[in-house]
């Protein structure tokens, strides 16, 4: 007896030291970054090592300063919450009528979807750019916002459709004996019964979108349409070298919205996700 | 309320059959039981009537006007469903309101109609619940509210009890028998317990295979049953049915011996009592045998009895005690015998 408490007690010791490693892991690159952006620019480019760094806000002051952005944050905004609201817009209700509804060619029309998501990007690289200049929506945040809302649209379906599959059948059935439309049903008792499976899909479309780089790239040729991802390219490429800190402190800035919304919805997050893996 | 015909209703998914040539008429305000085992087409057949299954063929009415095209939301039926179908979201209290809204309702009068419903199952002091705070009878309760609260053409119950502990269960039973009376609406029950069957209905209909096997009053089902499905499905333990051949007028098999049956039948048949027409003992035994179990309940004590390869099942008083292997012997009430035909399983008559 003596012994098995003894090791429940390590065990839970043993299990702080890997899950407190596995957080280190985790955290280091983001910290590492932080502490670059936070050093001055001398510093961070000598060879040897430093133990003790001398803090700076220069990159930050910088940054605001000779570059604009508050335009490169209000556009990477504007395009992911427009993309996200997008794809909700449009996946909800086709995850509803691909798990839904009964008709030929459904699970054709799905695997179909989906499979927009396997292609490489490079090859619709050049339509998708002509197809927006005769839009005449090149380099505007609007053209972003289909373009996020494109590549991750199939994801967001499937998400929600592993939800709705879940949703027991006589739910429904309830609802329509009770005089609902499928409309009202998708409404009032679909919606609310998948919160965490529409919340999961959405934080995963703004990771997706946040990290958006060829697109963007291709669009955006302009302060007025750049995002933090494009913006970080100029750090590597003007008369200054590369901005290592700079660099680094936007990396930082991009990090912690996704940051904050992941902790925020984390319960929802976390049940969503293992509901989608047990069942999906 | 509403009067609800089923003429020809079959219902085919490929080559399998769910439901076959199924006729009823369910009469205003009756409780009818579609009472079978699992996969007999009961479900099927109750669905159809709610509009969320089509029939491959046959029509459904309801008071003469034909359903088979009306959508089930328009079709004005309440259903119980057997997971009770709450919506997780709503409180009950919204739970109940959301037919009255979808069928709009003035919302002045959904307020006075939802108390109405939930002071009827006594659920008043729950309102404000969402279903996952309450127990499963509390849950039950609340979809039963959320049926009656506005006044249907009829209820489906799709085995609504069956998730519910016995105690709970009977305590339900009697509220929803009561409550049909009080509202008279007409009722389609489904269930596989013959005893929610017998204590509810005001007609039973037997279904086995997706076909009828009887329909009648759970007198006429218990004391006529049409054939050796509904005889050994009703009643509890079921009715012992012994093969053996019958000569003018006595029944021969292996350790029973019945004589003086008003048959004109002859030969092979499948004899029918039920354990509680036994009685144990007697000067001219019919059925002897070993005993093979004794099972006192407390209130009736069941006696098998083996003769030959067959189990004899008799109720007997509670008090009745014997050793295993001890050699015992039965009178049968020769009023209450049955005869099947052997191959078919049909009643015999005459």
């Amino acid at each position: 007896m003596a012994r098995a408490r003894r090791s429940r007690g390590e065990s839970l010791i043993v299990r702080y030291l890997i899950l407190g490693a596995w957080a280190a892991v985790c955290l280091a690159p983001t910290l590492w970054f932080l502490s670059i952006g936070l050093r001055p620019r001398v510093e961070i480019i000598t060879p040897q090592p430093i133990y003790w760094p001398t803090w700076s806000l220069d990159a930050w002051r910088q940054l605001w300063e000779q570059w604009p952005m508050a335009k490169y944050l209000r556009n990477s905004m504007l395009a992911i919450v427009g993309s996200v609201a997008i794809d909700l817009v449009l996946a909800i209700p086709a995850a509803f009528s691909l798990s839904r509804y009964t008709y030929r060619g459904r699970d054709d029309i799905g695997f179909y979807i989906l499979s927009t998501r396997m292609m490489a990007p490079a090859i619709v690289a050049i339509p998708i750019f002509f197809l927006f200049k005769n839009l005449q929506l090149l380099d505007t945040v609007w053209a972003l916002m289909i373009v996020f809302a494109a590549i991750n649209l199939s994801v967001v379906t499937w998400i929600i459709r592993s939800y709705m599959l879940d949703i027991p059948k006589e739910l429904e059935d309830a609802a329509r004996t009770d005089g609902a439309s499928d409309l009202r049903i998708l409404w009032e008792i679909i919606i609310p019964a998948i919160l965490p499976g529409i919340i999961t899909a959405s934080v995963i479309a703004m990771i997706f979108a946040i990290n958006e780089f060829l697109f963007t790239l291709l669009i955006a040729s302009t302060p007025d349409a750049y995002t933090l991802s494009v913006a970080l390219a100029n750090f590597t490429a003007g008369t200054d070298g590369v901005i290592y800190n700079s660099i680094a402190l936007v990396a930082f800035i991009a990090f912690i919205p996704i940051f904050l919304v992941v902790i925020a919805i984390q319960k929802h997050l976390s049940r969503g996700l293992t509901m989608g893996a047990v069942k999906g | 309320m509403a009067r609800i015909e089923l003429s020809r209703i079959q219902k085919r998914w490929g080559a399998f059959w769910g439901v076959r040539d199924v006729n009823v008429e369910i009469a205003d305000e009756e409780f009818v039981v579609l009472l079978g085992p699992s996969g007999c087409g009961k479900t099927t057949t109750m669905r159809m009537i709610a509009g969320l299954e089509e029939p491959s063929e046959g029509e459904i009415r309801m008071n003469g006007e034909l359903m088979n095209d009306i959508d089930a939301r328009d079709r004005d039926v309440a259903m119980v469903f057997q997971g009770y179908a709450l919506y997780p979201n709503m409180t009950v209290y919204e739970n109940i309101r959301f037919p009255l809204r979808m069928r709009g309702v003035p919302a002045a009068d959904q307020n006075a109609q939802v108390l109405n419903a939930a002071a009827l199952v006594e659920l008043t002091d729950y309102l404000d619940r969402k279903p996952s705070a309450l127990s499963g009878g509390q849950r039950q309760r609340a979809a039963l509210a959320r049926a009656i609260v506005r006044k249907p053409q009829a209820f489906l119950m799709d085995e609504p009890l069956s998730n519910l502990d016995a105690k709970l269960r009977q305590a339900m039973r009697v509220q929803i028998k009561h409550i049909q009376r009080e509202l008279k609406i007409t009722t389609v029950y489904v269930t596989h317990d013959q005893i929610e069957a017998m204590t509810l209905a005001d007609r039973i209909v037997i279904m086995e295979g997706g076909a009828i096997q009887q329909i009648g009053t759970p007198d006429e089902i218990y004391n006529d049953p049409s054939n050796t499905f509904v005889a050994g499905f009703i009643g509890s333990p079921a009715m012992n049915l012994v093969k053996g051949a019958l000569e003018r007028g006595v029944f021969d098999a292996q350790g029973i011996r019945v004589e003086y049956i008003d048959s004109t039948h002859s030969g092979q048949v499948i004899l029918g009592f039920r354990p509680e027409d036994c009685s144990i003992g007697g000067s001219a035994p019919q059925v002897t045998g070993e005993v093979f179990g004794v099972e006192p309940t407390g209130d009736v004590t069941y006696l098998s009895l083996r003769t030959g390869d067959v189990l004899i099942e008799v109720k007997a008083d509670r008090d009745y005690r014997a050793e295993l292997g001890a050699a015992e012997s039965v009178r049968i009430d020769s009023k209450r015998l049955f005869l099947f035909d052997a191959t078919s399983g049909e009643r015999l008559r005459g």
